[in-house]
């Protein structure tokens, strides 16, 4: 990964990081705020549910007294045949608007019923045996009415006349129209559960409409606030459709549970801000990343350039144009390196160039010297023989003709051998272009093996080969690579006087083409490996150090590679690296 | 014995209440009685037999027939006890008590059918024509019900005294029988006190399903009653509901006692009810235990026998307009000064 690369991916993380870290932020400042109104809210709606509880109860308190302190009741009350007035309740009941309303003796008999006449004469205990509800005005009661039990806002009211007194019980339901009367904000409902049956039920949770279609999701919370009577908030629902109820218990005249007031509020506005203000800041924290990134690319760029600059010039050095300079665009960091590498550049350049004279001058004192050995050998008996054929005129000249004869053939011969070597150096010096073709170097391995047959037999060396056959062709001069496989074949031939083993091996790697020549002769120490394929170098007694130098000359012409590997005793190998261009 | 001779001396005083006013005017012709009825007769052509319109038939003959609406009788000049003093009368069908009860006050009727709660309107002239308990109100039990348990539990569960005192005002008599006390003598026999305690051991024995009960009603005026009952049942310890509609599994009824021999009457209670016919028996002895056979499945669960009750406003005279049995002898009636 680039430097670039980095620095854009770390300006585009911390980006993403700030506007996500602000997007936390404002959802939660905006959930707080929602919450804190939302509680006002449901305290408003609970205070103003509280209020109309009292004011519903303060009438109901009212039209009882009024009925109990009216002639009609204390006529009742002393009415010798009770029967007589079996139909008044529903009477009183319709003129006063009250659901519920009985006429009770004071045994706790009831004389009439509005809401169930047929229950004349049944007793009322708790009328006659409890008290408590003198002092609560309206209160909670449980109601049975023929169809089914009712949660009902009562209160009592009581006529003395004479020693009989007469109990007025009368009330309303708290029903689905109770609820409909409480005016509410937009969002919120309220629903009733009607605590009245042992057992949770979800028929008893009602709303403002009647039956409430979802009552099973308040089962829970219902539950809860059975078990332990006391104002509970839970979250009902989700997503858009979820609303925070609080659950406030409603305890009648003996303190039981007789009814849960279940106040909601939805959650969809809420919701559906906090999703607008996620898409906001999707597009947000997408924006500022694409500028962030623009931002970066620019500042990175600046930052980056003169970086790359200097690693495109490193590389040009790497790759041997240490002439190579940058730049230098600035006073800053950047800017010392530029010439701080330029001065690298100027010194590696110069310790090259001091290089090359040592290395030409060692060059040219090695052709010297090898011209100078291998031109002392035939020097040599050319001298001896001039010398022999002027002491022979000198001194046998009567032998000067044979002499002469034998020194001239000498001379040529000697002569002969000086052109050879001359013409050795010549074809050193004229190495011509490769004319290059797809050669597939197995079956050129396979040829030199069997042309060096004989050779290996003679010097007891076992000739084996170890061919890749995937190996692809390559593209080369057939001649020359043939030149370099014999010149090496006959390195390791002379390596091994003793005999031992050659190994001729071809490998396909990487797309490219590599040929080992393996011996097992006496090997090569490192200063030798580093000098070996130096012109007129040579560690044998024999040769003019040429060959190795040919290959290299070869090798080099192909764009390829040669390295050798030996340690002294355990032989060497020659590796030949060409680039694998043309497909079996 | 006892019973009977106290709702005879009960008719007798009720006819006797009535004595002066007929002697405080003097019977003249003309006029039109108008009587208001709960019954709807929907036949083409008006009613030849049973009680109310068809008794009209020797003094008074049809003049006007709109089945279940109204029914014009006019006087009969060739009557065999001669013509009678009112020149017609006008019949209007299909009210209810509370319909008759609201064009009586107005004075838009003559003689209405009354309720329990009519009798204190005796008053201001007004009279209240009251014949013996002749329709029975009882419990028929449907043959869904086939646990005889729940049956017998049902008919211990009822409070008859409270039904009594409190919605029929005391009208009529509590009984357990198919026959009045007054017809068969024998009716106080039968038990017709509640206990609950058995009821509710009983109805334990029988199964859960047995329990829930419908009970309807053929008049809404039994409504009440109804309701009352299912109360008194659910003391007990059965699911009763009282409904006006669909088929229930028991059903209050209330049927006329048409005949007052004995032998007779029990039979047509009998086939009135669905239930078998009784063995002939000369005896009363032999009735009564015909009559403990039909109830014995507790199928009918007897209740009360009620009177037919009518009130007669002011300027109705020469009453009382019913004989014992119910039927209508309006043709010793007259009409006294106009109409309001």
């Amino acid at each position: 990964m680039t430097l670039r690369t980095r620095l854009l991916l770390m300006f585009a993380v911390v980006v993403a990081a700030t506007v996500a870290s602000v997007e936390v932020l404002v959802a939660r400042t905006t959930r707080n705020a929602f919450e804190r109104l939302e509680n006002q809210r449901v305290e408003a709606l609970v205070a103003q549910f509280r209020q109309e509880f009292a004011r519903r109860g303060g009438a109901i308190a009212r039209s009882v007294n009024s009925i109990a302190a009216s002639d009609a009741a204390t006529n009742i009350a002393l009415a010798p045949d009770p029967a007589a007035n079996y139909g008044q309740a529903a009477a009183l009941a319709s003129a006063q608007g009250m659901d519920l309303l009985e006429l009770v003796a004071g045994d706790g008999t009831i004389i009439s019923s509005a809401e169930w006449p047929a229950r004349f004469g049944y007793k009322e205990d708790w009328l006659a045996g409890t008290t408590g509800w003198k002092s609560r005005g309206a209160f909670l009661r449980r109601e049975e009415l023929p169809d089914g039990v009712v949660l009902a806002l009562a209160a009592v009211g009581e006529t003395r006349a004479g020693d009989r007194s007469l109990y007025v019980a009368g009330g309303q339901r708290l029903d689905s129209a109770f609820l409909a009367s409480l005016v509410l904000p937009a969002g919120m409902r309220v629903l009733l559960y009607r605590n009245l049956e042992p057992r949770v039920s979800a028929g008893g949770l009602i709303g403002a409409q009647g039956a409430v279609p979802d009552a099973s999701d308040f089962l829970p919370l219902i539950e809860a606030v059975r078990a332990n009577p006391r104002e509970t908030t839970a979250t009902i629902g989700s997503g858009t459709a979820a609303e925070v109820f609080h659950a406030i218990p409603l305890s009648g005249s003996a303190d039981n549970v007789l009814g849960i007031l279940l106040v909601g509020s939805s959650r969809r506005e809420l919701v559906e801000l906090e999703a607008f203000l996620r898409y906001m800041s999707v597009v947000l924290a997408g924006g500022g990343i694409l500028l962030g990134i623009v931002l970066a690319w620019w500042a990175t760029a600046r930052v980056t350039r003169p970086v790359q600059a200097l690693a495109v010039s490193a590389g040009k050095v790497a790759a041997g144009n240490w002439d190579t300079t940058v730049e230098v665009a600035s006073k800053d960091e950047i800017g010392q390196l530029a010439a701080a590498f330029n001065r690298m550049t100027r010194e590696l350049a110069a310790q090259r160039e001091r290089l090359v004279q040592a290395e030409r001058v060692a060059a040219w004192r090695e052709l010297a010297r090898r011209l100078a050995h291998e031109l002392k050998n035939p020097l040599f008996p050319l001298q001896i023989t001039v010398e022999n054929m002027q002491r022979a005129r000198e001194q046998y000249p009567q032998q000067f003709d044979e002499v002469f004869r034998e020194g001239t053939a000498t001379l040529i011969a000697e002569l002969g051998n000086l052109k050879q070597i001359i013409a050795r150096f010549s074809d050193f010096a004229k190495m011509p272009a490769p004319e290059m073709q797809p050669v597939d170097l197995n079956q050129l391995v396979d040829e030199t093996v069997k042309l060096f047959e004989p050779q290996f037999a003679q010097a007891g060396i076992n000739g084996r080969t170890d061919l890749d056959p995937a190996l692809p062709r390559v593209s080369a001069d057939p001649e020359q690579m043939a030149r370099v496989l014999r010149n090496l074949v006959l390195n390791a031939i002379d390596a091994m006087p003793g005999g031992g083993q050659l190994t001729i091996r071809t490998r396909a790697e990487d797309g490219r083409v590599r040929l080992e020549v393996s011996d097992t002769g006496q090997g090569l120490t490192t200063e030798e490996c580093e000098r070996l394929f130096t012109p007129y170098y040579t560690t044998k007694t024999h040769g003019s150090g040429l060959g190795l130098a040919i290959v290299q000359s070869v090798i080099s012409d192909h764009r390829g590679r040669i390295s050798v590997e030996s340690q002294p005793g355990k032989g060497a190998t020659f590796r030949i690296e060409l680039a694998g261009e043309v497909s079996r | 014995m006892q019973r009977t001779y106290s709702h005879w001396s009960a008719a007798v005083s009720t006819l006797a209440l009535a004595l002066p006013l007929m002697a405080a005017t003097r019977p003249h012709y003309g006029g039109t009685l108008r009587v208001q009825v709960r019954e709807s007769v929907e036949t083409a052509d008006p009613p030849q037999s049973g009680r109310g319109m068809a008794d009209l038939g020797d003094a008074f003959t049809i003049s006007r027939w709109e089945a279940g609406r109204i029914a014009v009788y006019s006087a009969n000049e060739a009557a065999a006890g001669g013509r009678p003093y009112l020149d017609s009368i006008e019949v209007q069908m299909g009210r209810s008590l509370r319909e008759q009860s609201i064009d009586f006050e107005l004075g838009k009727a003559d003689v209405v059918e009354a309720g329990p709660n009519d009798s204190r309107r005796a008053a201001n002239g007004r009279k209240i024509w009251s014949s013996a308990p002749v329709r029975l109100i009882a419990l028929v039990v449907g043959p869904r019900v086939a646990d005889e348990r729940v049956r017998e539990a049902l008919a211990l569960a009822v409070d008859r005294s409270a039904i009594h005192a409190v919605l029929l005002q005391r009208q009529g008599e509590i009984t357990g029988a198919l026959l009045p006390q007054w017809i068969s003598g024998y009716a106080f026999l039968f038990p017709s006190a509640p206990d609950l305690s058995r009821a509710r051991s009983l109805v334990s024995a029988a199964g859960p399903a047995a329990r829930t009960l419908s009970l309807g009603y053929e008049d809404p005026a039994l409504r009440p009653i109804a309701e009352r009952i299912a109360l008194n049942a659910r003391d007990a310890g059965l699911a009763m509901t009282a409904t006006a509609s669909g088929s229930p599994d028991v059903m209050l009824v209330d049927r006329r006692i048409e005949f007052e021999e004995p032998p007779r009457a029990l039979a047509a209670v009998a086939a009135a009810l669905g239930l078998p016919e009784p063995a002939r028996a000369e005896t009363a002895e032999g009735l009564l235990a015909a009559e403990r056979g039909l109830l014995a499945g507790f199928r009918v669960i007897p209740l009360f026998h009620l009177p037919d009750v009518y009130a007669a406003g002011a300027r109705v005279k020469g009453g009382p307009g019913i004989t014992p049995l119910g039927a209508w002898r309006f043709g010793g009636l007259w009409l006294e000064g106009n109409r309001p």
